[in-house]
């Protein structure tokens, strides 16, 4: 097990590698000057505009701080490559850089943003957990009943459903019509609500897409359970329905489903953009989304290193989880029984 | 058999359930909102007043530039004076009086006397020094900690700007704190109106701890004005502010302020519907249900009982930014033919619902010098749009062969007022395609002068002429903002006169004649002014946002 997960660590570094240079590359062909974007529609004065590149490192710089000119006393610009290896050793140090519109560090920014994410991820991740695992046994267990139905049925509608919609059609009946749930944010000094009912909406809005996903993979591979073998064999020894069930069938049908929801839980941590724009939620996925849009770029790539660690460390972990579900799956080489 | 059981289990279970969700919700209502926040709140004499806001860029001073920031800016900083639109004077907060000397190059400001900041340290002449020098500087201990300010210019106009912002030194030499009280500004150019210069948030006095303890400075400011920091500024959330008890002017009637902070005006303004907000923007698609249901402000700007939906004009003007130094925008004659055929009544009216007004000039009402009708293109006229247009190229068959491309960036409405231009000019014969990159490419092309015509907006930093006039049409302001690269001697003249004026009347009348030679050769479009759209809560019993959408909330009341 250790030289597996030794194994997938190694295995990260390119991929991390890859993603990242892409994505400062990509940064030279979207088009854009960030730091006239800060100035909008006001020019910045050209020495402020100057100061502001050499502390983005846009621009090469002496080591007093001040730009390096050519001959025609124009500043020369930093080479993709010169930004990502910088980038790289800050990175090493725990820097991200720093935001080009509010200039806060962007680990500073993280630091206050992704608890957010990581509560309403778990919340979420709890809700599909047990609304969809629950689902889909149901709908198994009652095949073709009243239950089956409607679990199809309310499935089928949430996968179509967007979830920005359905968040704010929530908004509309329980926030604006009804007032009994909070519209947005995650609780403040003029919300009339206790800060963990901010979690309800947001977290169903999060969670319907997956749940309903889940209740179908749930339902399918229980079907495909209960057929094998072993099951028929537990039934001839006379074992009850919920003893076959819990003990035999759903932690094989399980499988698919932790791999799912694992790997759910992976995006989700990554930042649920539509999900926290349309609730003002203070996590990293709005912030990514208005740093997009804003050609923040310290802020995309910081969201987008940090996305790529937690992707890669959420998938290690359900991996590894497979090992305790079924003990038939192992990862040293060195074990015969798999 | 097995049915039924899972059916009554599951019936029992989900009363539970059902019941449980009931018991939670009850529970989740606060029992009494933090500061009397919400709308239902009751709150006491004083009490919270809970004020929109999106995420602001900066709320020191030192880099305060859009209205976000400059809302919470101006309640915890006093600067040195302050316009007051009502009565259209400009009147000193920090500052007692002032005076400038014959040819307007030197300012010497008498400070208020005892006023402390919020920390207790006295607010002095050096303080004021101390934060005009970490503005510029681009090694002061905030521009090191963060970035340079981005707002520096507003002091461009004084002795030694040049040197310091650059790094040479650290001096500001142009400003001397002569004793506790007095403080002198030299420029390095005459500029009469500095004292609106002195308005500004970003040239509000800070104390020494903003250098020692930048960082923490940076996220709760500690200012001079009529409220204080509660906690520091939770980035994309919220600021609250609380009454300073020891504000050297009349103390605030307002307990506190909570700035909730909000990502767009449609979020907000649900949460206002929810009753959790008492001040906030209204969303267009809402604009006729609101002023319905909250009562129009006589005014425009004074929220009082029954009238809490301003819709006053503000100081700024959206046009069309014409490329004055190449083909085809050079010709005079287009550019008077275009503005003649734009109907902008129309796209106020249809777009805007009607707050919105037609700009007659790119002076908006409100700005002393403001003339109606002052630019002769900029008004609706086919037939004059024909006559102008006829000398660029006849009409043949309906069309006159000229072919333009019109550039914006299509968020934030202004596709459909483009569109609506581009069905206007259609209807005189002229040809537009539409060039739509985004705003950061656009910005690019204006900034390289590598469009025809394309779309841009002005909001004046202080409320005078020349605040408009210099940056968008004088020659020193081409490659900044004179993105029409528009220069005509004529008014560099004029202009460089107003600012050597001292005599206030006598400026603005220089101003004026300035603005009747730009606008003769019509070298921008002006389309529309800005106006307020702000609803406010039954709670607000009064609270006055002037057109710079300064709110006044100083002198705001609550309902008990």
């Amino acid at each position: 097990m250790g030289r597996y997960i030794l194994k997938r660590v190694l295995q990260f570094i390119p991929v991390f590698l890859g993603v990242t240079l892409i994505l400062f590359a990509l940064q030279n062909i979207v088009p854009g000057d960030p730091i006239q974007l800060i100035g909008g529609e006001k020019a910045l004065p050209p020495e402020t505009e100057l100061q502001l590149r050499v502390k983005y490192n846009l621009v090469k710089a002496d080591e007093n701080g001040d730009a390096v000119l050519d001959d025609n006393g124009d500043p020369i610009p930093t080479s993709t490559w010169e930004r990502y290896t910088t980038y790289m050793g800050n990175l090493l140090k725990g820097d991200l850089g720093s935001s080009y519109q509010r200039k806060l560090p962007v680990t500073e920014i993280f630091a206050q943003k992704y608890p957010y994410t990581i509560k309403l991820a778990l919340c979420a991740i709890v809700l599909e957990a047990i609304v969809g695992i629950g689902a889909g046994i149901i709908s198994a267990v009652k095949r073709y009943s009243f239950w089956d139905i409607l679990v199809t049925l309310s499935t089928s509608v949430l996968v179509a459903v967007p979830a920005f919609w359905l968040g704010m059609l929530l908004q509309l009946v329980f926030g604006v019509m009804l007032k009994v749930m909070p519209i947005s944010g995650a609780g403040s000094a003029s919300s009339p609500y206790q800060d963990w009912m901010h979690y309800i909406l947001p977290a169903i809005t999060l969670a319907s897409v997956s749940t309903a996903y889940a209740a179908r993979i749930m339902r399918s591979q229980l079907l495909d359970v209960m057929n094998q073998d072993y099951i028929r064999t537990a039934k001839a020894k006379g074992l009850s329905n919920r003893a076959i069930i819990w003990k035999h069938a759903l932690k094989n049908a399980l499988i698919p489903v932790v791999t799912y929801i694992g790997v759910d839980f992976g995006a989700m941590l990554s930042g649920a953009i539509l999900t926290e724009t349309v609730f003002n939620w203070p996590g990293i996925g709005y912030e990514i989304y208005r740093a997009i849009s804003s050609r923040d770029w310290p802020i995309v790539m910081g969201g987008v290193t940090l996305v790529v660690l937690v992707v890669m460390i959420v998938n290690l972990l359900v991996d590894v989880s497979y090992a305790f579900l079924d003990p038939r799956i192992r990862f040293d080489r060195s074990s015969k029984s798999n | 058999m097995a049915d039924t059981k899972i059916t009554r289990r599951a019936f029992v279970g989900g009363s539970l359930a059902a019941g449980s969700l009931a018991f939670l919700a009850a529970c989740g209502q606060k029992g009494a909102p933090a500061g009397g926040g919400s709308a239902a709140g009751g709150a006491a004499a004083g009490g919270t007043l809970n004020y929109y806001i999106s995420n602001p860029v900066c709320i020191d001073p030192y880099n305060v530039q859009e209205t976000q920031g400059t809302q919470v800016c101006l309640q915890l900083f006093d600067a040195l004076t302050t316009y007051d639109a009502e009565k259209e004077e400009l009147k000193g907060l920090a500052a007692e009086s002032w005076e400038a000397n014959d040819d307007a190059t030197e300012f010497t400001f008498h400070l208020v006397k005892g006023a402390k900041f919020h920390n207790g340290d006295p607010v002095d002449a050096e303080s004021f020094k101390r934060a005009w020098t970490r503005v510029v500087n681009p090694k002061s201990a905030v521009a090191t900690a963060y970035a340079p300010s981005e707002v520096s210019y507003h002091l461009s106009v004084i002795e030694g700007y040049d040197a310091l912002s650059k790094g040479d030194t650290d001096e500001f030499t142009g400003v001397t704190a002569k004793d506790d009280t007095t403080l002198v500004v030299k420029l390095s150019a005459p500029y009469a109106d500095f004292a609106f210069i002195a308005s500004h948030p970003a040239l509000s006095p800070v104390p020494e701890a903003a250098e020692s303890d930048a960082k923490a400075y940076y996220l709760a400011p500690i200012g001079n004005g009529p409220f204080k920091m509660d906690g520091s500024w939770e980035d994309g959330q919220q600021i609250n502010l609380v009454r300073n008890e020891d504000y050297y002017g009349e103390k605030a009637k307002l307990d506190g302020i909570h700035f909730a902070i909000f990502k767009d005006v449609e979020t907000a303004y649900k949460e206002f519907q929810a009753g959790n907000l008492d001040v906030t923007d209204v969303p267009v698609a809402q604009i006729d249900a609101a002023k319905s249901e909250r009562g129009e402000s006589k005014d425009g700007y004074t929220m009082a009982e029954g009238q809490h939906m301003l819709l006053g004009g503000e100081p700024s003007t959206y046009y069309l930014t014409l490329n004055n130094a190449a083909e085809p925008f050079n010709n005079p004659d287009l550019r008077k033919g275009v503005s003649y055929a734009i109907n902008r009544a129309a796209i106020c009216e249809t777009l805007f619902k009607g707050t919105r007004t037609p700009a007659d000039g790119i002076i908006p009402p409100g700005i002393e010098g403001y003339t109606e009708g002052a630019w002769e293109f900029a008004a609706y006229d086919v037939d004059k749009a024909n006559e102008y247009l006829d000398k660029v190229a006849p009409m043949k068959d309906g069309s006159r062969g000229i072919s333009l491309t019109l550039s914006y960036n299509q968020d934030g409405g202004h596709k459909e007022i483009m569109e609506s231009i581009i069905g206007d000019l259609a209807k005189v014969g002229v040809d537009v395609s539409s060039d739509t990159p985004e705003w950061g490419a656009l910005l690019d092309q204006y900034a390289d002068g590598n469009y025809e015509f394309g779309r841009l907006g002005w909001v004046a930093d202080y409320p005078i002429m020349d605040n408009f006039l210099y940056p968008l049409f004088h020659t020193d302001s081409i490659g900044g903002d004179n993105k029409s690269q528009y220069s005509n001697p004529e008014v560099d003249q004029l202009i460089t006169e107003a600012r050597s004026t001292v005599d206030a009347q006598e400026r603005v009348k220089k101003m004026k004649e300035a603005d009747a030679k730009i606008a003769a050769d019509c070298p921008i479009i002006p389309i529309m002014f800005y106006t307020h759209v702000i609803a406010g809560s039954d709670r607000v019993k009064h609270l006055y946002i002037d057109p710079q959408q300064h709110a006044w909330l100083g002198t705001a009341e609550l309902s008990a």
